[in-house]
């Protein structure tokens, strides 16, 4: 579905990501697992055209047959608004302040595929409930919510709209433990019922055994080692890899 | 909550007018000179010694200054401002034929800064790095850094002197044949003045505020996932116009403060050419009259904007939770 080639970013001069290359296979959870700082959400923000000013991306990135590294504005526009979803890693920041959430979710998720808005809540209501939300929320304001009620917000919004491609960077990290379990079924539950091709970005290598299907290591900007879960934890190439995964012990 | 929140800001109000109204009692008592001979004015020089001081005790001027104030306050309290030194004429009735000339300056330049601002501004803020957002960047250090009184008499000596099309001063008849009309004739130039040095900066303001807020993450995180982009928009616009209100409301004292130099200029009929006038003349009831006004339309402003911002940005309804 996604076949990311040779991507290189720039920030300012300063390379951030070398001549990355991996692949996303349709109907798939791959997960992307790398230490901080090693370039995973700026590959993010490179595939949906949305970098920081002053940067520059360089490669492929072929999705459903179309490079969009090279496509117009328009057209990404229009993929990133009924192709892909993505849940951004700082949900602190992901809501605009002064609008009320049952606003900011309803253009995330039920304009988004044309629901009115009494079918948004009839169907959002559930969902949030699904992650332990009451729908009282609908009526505060972000700054009135805990981060991680606001991750499971942006969760919800996926988890309504039922992209093509869901991309997810570090969905769980304010969420306890009882959550993140009860998000991994959901995600699970998307990914074999609606056929969501998901790409999850984690530092929790027991998500990635949990979920994934195929994982991609990155270290300080390139990745390292791409394979099947599996494989990968039972024999590891790279020598980073091989530390990463002594680590989880 | 609004209720609770209403009644605090007009408590603030009448402790900054009382702050306001002393500290102008004791400047002016401060000055240098004497409100008994100017009170004679030309003929200051022929007063004796004796005629003085029968002035000062008629008028009072000879108890302590807090014992003077304590007295004007009660009397304005009651709503006598007292009769002017120089008119004969009560404080109140002088006020009243000036104000609505003030109101009139004050609204139209206003209304128009606004207006010229928010659409210079939104525009250019909307398209960073297009040629309006950086020629307004330019433009509005420009406008902003001309002098009013100098602007002032240049368009007096263009306007009135060469081309002879709109008078140089006044307010023009009032109660007149087409007396409105006839005013807005006069009104062009100070407001134009006044309006052509203010709405750059403002605009420059408001536009600095939306390219800031375009570069939220909110607003990426949104862009990214298909939100139209006419919410987008509105989402920019609406944060943007909390510091730019804020702005305004902190302009407001020195934009009264830059009105009386306009005023004065074009001999406009209002409360700051009224306020020099009294200062020049030593006319005390009439200065702290004036005074008073003045700091009641700057309080009753800045309350409009505070409610607006109250109203606009949920963060302070909440009480400020950040
Ligand atoms: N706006 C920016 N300007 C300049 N450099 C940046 C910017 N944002 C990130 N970087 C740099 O890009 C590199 C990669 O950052 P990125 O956010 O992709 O890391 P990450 O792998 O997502 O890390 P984490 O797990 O902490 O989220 C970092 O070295 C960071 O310093
Ligand atoms: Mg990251």
């Amino acid at each position: 579905m996604l076949k990311v080639n040779q991507l290189s970013i720039e920030i300012n001069g300063k390379r951030i990501v070398d001549g990355s290359s991996f692949f996303v296979p349709r109907g798939r959870i791959t997960s992307i697992i790398g230490e901080s700082g090693s370039g995973k959400s700026m590959t993010i923000s490179a595939l949906l055209n949305i970098l920081p000013a002053g940067s520059k991306a360089a490669g492929q990135a072929f999705f459903d047959n179309k490079d969009l590294l090279a496509i117009s504005n328009k057209e990404m526009s229009a993929i990133r608004g009924s192709q892909i979803f993505t849940v951004f890693q700082d949900a602190l920041n992901s809501f605009n302040p002064s609008v009320k959430m049952g606003k900011q979710l309803y253009e995330f998720s039920g304009r988004r595929i044309r629901h009115s808005v009494a079918e948004f809540h009839l169907k959002m209501d559930d969902i949030l409930n699904d992650l332990g939300l009451s729908k009282a929320i609908m009526e505060q304001y972000p700054f009135e919510l805990s981060g991680g009620m606001l991750q499971r917000c942006m969760i919800a919004c996926a988890l309504y709209v039922r992209p093509r491609l869901l991309i997810a960077d570090e969905p769980t990290s304010a969420l306890d433990t009882l959550l993140q379990k009860e998000f991994i079924e959901l995600l699970k539950g998307l990914n074999e019922k609606q056929g969501t091709t998901i790409l999850l970005i984690t530092h929790d290598l027991d998500i990635v055994a949990e979920v994934a299907d195929k994982m991609v290591i990155m270290h300080k900007g390139k990745v390292v080692e791409v394979g099947n879960v599996a494989e990968v934890f039972e024999r590891p190439k790279n020598a980073y890899t091989k530390r990463l995964l002594e680590s989880r012990f | 909550m609004t209720v609770k929140w209403i009644g605090k800001r007009m408590m603030m109000g009448v402790v900054v007018l009382l702050v306001v109204s002393f500290l102008s009692f004791f400047i002016m008592h401060a000055a240098p000179g004497d409100p008994a001979t100017a009170f004679y004015g030309g003929n200051a020089q022929t007063l004796n010694a004796a005629e003085k001081e029968r002035i000062s005790r008629v008028f009072s001027l000879d108890r302590p200054i807090t014992a003077q104030y304590g007295s004007w306050l009660v009397e304005t309290l009651k709503g006598n401002l007292g009769i002017s030194y120089k008119e004969g004429r009560p404080v109140i009735t002088i006020l009243r034929e000036r104000l609505p000339n003030t109101l009139l300056l004050f609204g139209v330049t206003m209304f128009f800064i606004i207006v010229g601002s928010v659409w210079l501004g939104t525009i250019a803020g909307m398209k960073a790095g297009s040629i309006l957002d950086k020629g307004l960047s330019i433009l509005s250090i420009a406008t902003s850094s001309i002098p009013a009184f100098w602007l002032g008499i240049l368009f007096i000596s263009f306007f009135a002197v060469k081309l002879g099309v709109l008078p140089s001063s006044g307010t023009g008849e009032i109660g007149g044949e087409g007396g409105f009309w006839d005013k807005l004739r006069y009104l062009i130039l100070p407001a134009t003045v006044i309006i052509f040095t203010h709405v750059g900066i403002f605009a420059r303001f408001l536009q600095e505020n939306i390219k800031d807020e375009s570069r939220k993450y909110y607003v990426t995180v949104a862009r990214a996932n298909g939100v139209t982009e006419r919410e987008i928009r509105k989402g920019i616009l609406h944060n943007a116009s909390f510091p730019y209100l804020n702005y305004i409301g902190m302009t407001i004292p020195s934009f009264f403060g830059g009105s009386i130099i306009v005023e004065s200029l074009f001999s406009w009929n209002g409360l700051g050419q009224l306020t020099i006038k009294s200062v020049v003349t030593k006319d005390f009831p009439l200065l702290m009259g004036s005074i008073l006004l003045i700091g009641m339309l700057v309080v009753i402003s800045l309350f409009i904007i505070d409610f607006l911002m109250y109203s606009l940005n949920p963060k302070l309804r909440k009480g400020g939770v950040q």
